[in-house]
């Protein structure tokens, strides 16, 4: 199997006369935890748009484990274990905790769709392991005690949280992290980085888009900043902290949040 | 809830199952629209209740059952019971054949090509395609039931026939509440593009629904065109379809709630005769309060069982 490697190359995504990323290229390694920041509306969502496959890019390449994803349906890429969550949450609100991370396990699950009409033992005893596979989840998110709540009447902290572990038990290789600090209050947001580091140790590549720069700083290893669609920056967070672009782009405009 | 549907079920069937006995004919006749139309109305929720669907066609697939059963019967001379097999394929086939191309269309334009479908199926019923569907009049005198050369001439076999054929339905249902792909057409209802990036294949998903939605469908079509054992086009018109959209919104995306809506839409205007012309007076103001007070219809749906062991107990306070 090839490494598990994320490359972007020169990729370009265009809306209308907007380009929202400009021939943007970078690497993202195995095992790493990898940031990228850029002040609002730099088209950070957009690119994670991109390699997920909920967009097109234009022009460049997206390859994973050297296979090119660009093009590729959300699910396909999901299957090839690329897993993202949302900026807004993006949970099944009337379903409960474990059906929401039941939904992850699709696309491991052996059932056929006529399963859904006739069971077989075997569709039985595979919607089994699944289930037992949320409850891996569940404790591993501690979750347990809202196995049976819908989401939507969960509280904002707990909502992130199922998010992550839906994408989690999907098994991914490299799991995509839109903001998933937004709307936390610091205790949560502690409680999330100890939770990307238990992520890490299985192996699992992090990508994430953060605005919390404390945050970012503390647990990325590598970074790329992105301004306009552009990237202007990369390097590890102490290079990127002294880099005179970056101070510019957050520092020298006047609207951008540096929370 | 759980002890209600615990118990509930389990008297709903012993009480169906001895209902007919203690029936005189016409009410015998009536159960058996019940069961009927509480079958298209189940198919109907696959498609609109659980994918979310705004499917206004479903008579299409119903009468279409119904056809295939009265052809291949007074055509060919089949029994009834052997036209069941292409009954349920063929309705299902061709739904899939119909949805591929329209299911990414948003809900409305959805709603209103399958509108179309409807009143296009009507219309080749009505001018006779290929000579086999009767025209206008439709197709009568088809032969009544027959198992293994037994002729079941009675109403109370019709009944039966209707009951096995709810039962299926249900049971179907209850597999697909427990299975992947019913659990698929539900996130894809909730969140479509979350469902896409956990990794389902929507379209798959939705084609599956119709194909499904519609072969049931079909299956009641055989036991509407035994009844009567005659069919005609206007017994499948769009404002059947309209009843089933509706039965659904109203009841819920529930089986309580789809069989509540049944009855008050079937049952009731023949309990109260003078209701009957006032019944879709009655049905479009329950429709309108149902909307405004419980969006999500009288009966709601419960979502896909979770199994038990999943389930703690809350620490209050923790």
């Amino acid at each position: 199997m090839a490494h598990n490697e994320l490359i972007l190359n020169n990729v370009t995504k265009r809306f209308g006369g907007l380009t929202a990323v400009d021939d943007l290229s970078f690497t993202v390694a195995d095992g790493q935890i990898y940031g990228v920041i850029g002040p609002n509306g730099a088209g950070k969502t957009t690119v994670f748009n991109c390699i997920t496959g909920i967009y097109k890019s234009e022009e460049g390449s997206v390859q994973w484990r050297g296979e090119e994803i660009r093009g590729m349906t959300p699910y396909q890429i999901v299957d090839r274990g690329i897993v993202r969550t949302f900026q807004t949450i993006r949970l099944f609100g009337q379903m409960s905790v474990a059906e929401n991370i039941m939904s992850g396990r699709h696309i491991k699950s052996s059932q056929s769709w006529w399963h859904g009409i006739v069971p077989t033992l075997g569709s039985r005893r595979d919607e089994k392991e699944n289930w037992l596979k949320v409850q891996e989840q569940l404790e591993f998110f501690d979750l347990g005690e809202f196995a049976a709540t819908p989401t939507n009447s969960l509280p904002y902290g707990l909502q992130r949280r199922v998010e992550i572990a839906r994408a989690m038990a999907v098994e991914p290789t490299l799991l995509i992290l839109d903001e998933p600090a937004a709307g936390l209050n610091d205790k949560e947001t502690l409680g999330l980085v100890e939770t990307i580091y238990k992520i890490r140790e299985k192996g699992v590549t992090v990508l994430l888009i953060e605005h919390d720069m404390d945050m970012v700083m503390e647990i990325t290893d590598y970074l790329t900043v992105i301004n306009f669609g552009k990237k202007i920056a990369e390097g590890t967070p102490v290079e990127v902290q002294a880099n005179p672009a970056v101070i510019e782009a957050y520092l020298g405009s006047e609207d951008d949040d540096d929370e | 809830m759980k002890n209600f549907e615990r118990y509930a079920f389990p008297i709903f069937f012993v009480v169906m199952a001895i209902l007919p006995t203690l029936l005189d004919p016409r009410w015998q006749a009536v159960a058996i629209t019940f069961l009927i139309f509480a079958v298209v109305a189940l198919s109907q929720d696959i498609i609109l209740g659980k994918a979310g669907m705004f499917n206004m066609g479903q008579a299409l697939f119903f009468g279409m059952g119904a056809y295939i059963t009265a052809i291949l019967n007074s055509h060919y001379g089949w029994p009834i019971l052997a036209t069941i097999p292409l009954a349920v394929l063929l309705p299902a086939l061709f739904g899939i054949v119909l949805a591929a191309p329209i299911v990414h269309l948003r809900g409305d334009y959805l709603l209103v090509v399958t509108i179309g479908f409807n009143i296009v199926f009507v219309q080749v019923l009505q001018n006779n395609l290929g000579g086999v569907t009767g025209g206008p009049n439709g197709i009568f005198g088809l032969d009544p039931l027959s198992f293994f050369g037994t002729q079941l001439t009675s109403q109370l076999a019709v009944y039966y026939f209707a009951f096995i054929v709810l039962l299926l339905t249900l049971w179907v249902m209850n597999n697909l509440e427990k299975s992947k792909a019913g659990r698929a057409l539900h996130y894809l209802r909730e969140d479509h593009l979350a469902a896409e990036s956990i990794g389902i294949n929507t379209r798959v998903y939705k084609i599956f629904a119709f194909g499904l939605g519609a072969g049931i469908a079909g299956l009641a079509g055989t036991v509407f065109a035994t009844q009567y054992a005659a069919v005609s086009p206007e017994a499948f018109e769009f404002i059947v379809s309209v009843l089933f959209f509706s039965i659904v919104l109203v009841g819920g995306s529930s089986i309580p709630g789809v069989l509540l809506g049944v009855f008050v839409m079937f049952v009731l205007p023949e309990i109260f005769r003078e209701f009957a012309t006032w019944r879709y007076f009655v049905f479009g103001f329950a429709m309108i309060l149902a909307m405004i007070l419980r969006p999500r219809g009288i009966w709601p749906a419960t979502f896909g069982k979770i199994p038990k062991f999943l389930i703690k107990e809350t620490r209050h306070g923790a």
